[in-house]
């Protein structure tokens, strides 16, 4: 072949090279970015209402509540205490980045102070925050992925999200890994500003609730206390409910 | 004896000399026993408030408690701790302690619950005294609180009022109880006055279902010392760490003893300026007298002899000096002891320092050993100061210091 040719001929080659990879990685970060959002609205929709159970263990005593939920769009949402007897009707409002906390046996209504949202929420692993936070993992995290192949006998992809300088978010490090064909979350770490480890929420137990199939197990375990534990457990959803902005007011709190 | 005599009698040859340097001399002890009063008295206000109104002298938790407050971490045996100091007649109160929030209209705020037996703080502490508005609480449960100063202006809540409580109770359920304010309490340190709600262990019993777990029990001793505190009730303590007030509260005794170690400094300077008075003084006694030492030194006194002679001159004169300054310190200090320095003139409002509310009214303390110090030292400050001028004279040559001008 003369040079001429030659040359031409890995110009272009070097050129389809780039092409592909560019595409090949365009598709990558596509890819990640569909993972994350979808594991971002499993179980959000434009409205919720379902009953859940909660188990909570910790060092000093064990507990099991019955809760019923009702959520709006990312910032409204109802929790009620159905069981145990103690607490029936205690109800926690959240409306943007207030929490109200509605108490049956004092018939009193307390808003959570700014200083007590790090505090647990009635008792769990939750925190306040957990349930005010609306943070998009896509929009307030960068990410990558950093690992894909078989782990526990099965395939997974692991991604790896920082949070973006500006995005207002309690962690330093976030580490999803989903199930590569169903892309359902399998566990989820948290890291604090040190990159330490401080809690693992793991999802199982995989069933379809109001048409949609998900994982209705979600298991928070805090790293320095192994032995504790807060499950929930989701008994049913029915989303995309009609609800109004009533449903979430202090009024209704009272029901 | 004789020497003494002579000495005094050497003094008297020059009065008017003799009598400023006493006077100097006398006004310096007064001056270092007042000031030493003063500053006792500063550094036991100090001490007494911030331990006599809730910390006490001594307290007894079980390990770890202090770091992490914890409510399962309870007194293992709290009972026995409280026989012993009652039959050692040691004021005793037991605590249980937990957190939580509080609210009271639309304002909530954080609360450190604090369930304590009130006949026993009445007795011991001087807290129930410092009710602002209300009463205390009563001694038997009433569904009472009694509420912090700067807790009960954030909640804008008045005597009278509810107050619900919502703590995470120690069997795991949502501890939810309203109560009813019966006392705010005056401003007497940052941390009751910010967040403290004090209430009959039976009800703190209710609220958090506690289970009868008390977390502290403070000491106050009237005979003994802190520490004496601690070795008298170690054999009862089992588990239970005893800390007296100086390690529940090192910033305050790190003051403490700033303040103990200051006034010594003080002091020194004192003595020094005295002491100059004095050295000047016995220069000039002893160099008027320059023939004499000659001539007695021809007669055959050694050198040794004249310098004993002159340093006791001049501890005669601090002798007699600090015998009048003790008396007119004395006289102050007494005067400090019962009326006082009322600065409240100066003050808007209460100050506090270090967490502990300052009392405007200086009152002194004088403490014996204080005094004995302080007249020791000016008479080694005297002697000291008589040495320079009975060295330059016991070194005289007699045949120049005979025939001297």
């Amino acid at each position: 072949m003369p040079s001429s040719q030659r040359v031409s001929r890995c110009a272009r080659l070097f050129c389809a090279t780039l092409v592909l990879t560019a595409a090949a990685a365009a598709h990558a970060a596509t890819d990640a970015k569909r993972i994350l959002d979808r594991v971002d609205d499993l179980y959000r929709g434009d409205s919720a209402h379902g009953k859940m159970t909660m188990k909570v263990t910790t060092e000093h005593w064990s507990r099991e509540l019955e809760l019923e939920f009702w959520s709006k769009g990312t910032d409204k949402s109802l929790v009620r205490i159905l069981a145990p007897l103690k607490e029936k009707g205690t109800t926690t409002l959240r409306v943007a980045e207030n929490i109200w906390n509605y108490l049956p046996k004092t018939n009193r209504t307390i808003k959570v102070p700014s200083s007590m949202m790090g505090g647990s929420w009635m008792g769990s692993h939750f925190t306040n925050d957990d349930l005010v936070k609306e943070s998009r993992m896509t929009s307030d995290y960068t990410f990558v992925v950093s690992f894909e192949g078989e782990r526990e006998d099965r395939q997974v992809i692991e991604l790896s999200l920082t949070p973006k300088p500006e995005a207002v978010v309690v962690w330093g490090k976030v580490v999803v890994e989903v199930e590569d064909k169903t892309v359902l979350p399998l566990r989820t770490r948290y890291f604090d500003e040190d990159l330490r480890e401080v809690r693992v929420m793991t999802f199982s137990d995989t069933r379809t609730l109001g048409g949609r199939t998900l994982p209705t197990r979600l298991r928070i375990v805090p790293t320095d206390k192994p032995n504790e534990a807060t499950e929930v457990i989701y008994d049913e959803i029915a989303y995309n409910v009609p609800l109004d902005d009533h449903t979430f007011s202090q009024q209704n709190l009272q029901r | 004896m004789n020497a003494l005599r002579i000495g005094w009698r050497n003094l008297m040859r020059n009065r008017r000399r003799t009598g400023i340097t006493a006077l100097a001399v006398a006004l310096t002890t007064a001056i270092c026993i007042d000031t030493m009063a003063i500053m006792g008295g500063v550094r036991q206000q100090m001490v007494d408030a911030g331990t006599r109104l809730f910390v006490g002298d001594v307290q007894a938790h079980a390990p770890g408690f202090r770091a992490d407050r914890s409510i399962y971490r309870a007194l293992v045996d709290p009972a026995r701790l409280l026989a012993a100091a009652q039959a050692l007649g040691i004021d005793a109160a037991p605590r249980s302690y937990g957190f939580g929030l509080v609210s009271h209209g639309i304002k909530s705020a954080g609360a450190s619950f604090i369930g304590v037996e009130p006949a026993a703080e009445r007795r011991g502490f001087d807290l129930p005294k410092e009710v602002f508005l209300g009463t205390y609480l009563a001694d038997v449960p009433a569904g009472s609180v009694v509420i912090g100063r700067k807790l009960a202006k954030s909640l804008a809540v008045e005597v009278g009022d509810d107050l619900v409580a919502v703590v995470q109770a120690a069997d795991g359920s949502l501890g939810n109880e309203l109560f009813s304010v019966v006392g705010i309490l005056k401003i007497v340190g940052e941390e009751l006055d910010r967040g403290a709600v004090l209430l009959h262990h039976a009800d703190f019993e209710r609220l958090f279902v506690s289970d009868g777990r008390i977390h502290e029990i403070a000491l106050r001793a009237h005979t003994r010392t802190p520490a004496g505190v601690v070795a008298a009730l170690l054999p009862a303590a089992g588990a239970a760490v005893l800390e007296t007030w100086r390690e529940l509260n090192p910033s305050l005794s790190d003051m403490d003893r700033l303040i103990d170690a200051s006034v010594y400094v003080f002091v020194v300077i004192f003595l020094l300026a005295g002491s100059i008075g004095v050295t000047n003084t016995m220069l000039m006694a002893t160099h008027d007298r320059v023939r004499e030492f000659g001539v007695v030194k021809a007669l055959g006194a050694t050198p040794w002899r004249i310098l004993r002679d002159v340093t006791l001159e001049g501890f005669v004169l601090g002798l007699s000096a600090t015998a009048l300054g003790t008396i007119v310190g004395l006289a102050g200090g007494a005067y400090l002891q019962e009326v006082g320095i009322d600065l409240s003139g100066l003050m808007e409002g209460t100050m506090t320092f270090s967490g502990v509310v300052w009392n405007p009214i200086l009152i002194g303390v004088v403490r014996p050993s204080d005094v004995l110090a302080t007249i020791a030292c000016m008479w080694v400050a005297c002697i000291l100061a008589s040495l320079y001028p009975a060295v330059k004279v016991a070194r005289l040559n007699p045949v120049t210091a005979m025939t001297d001008v």
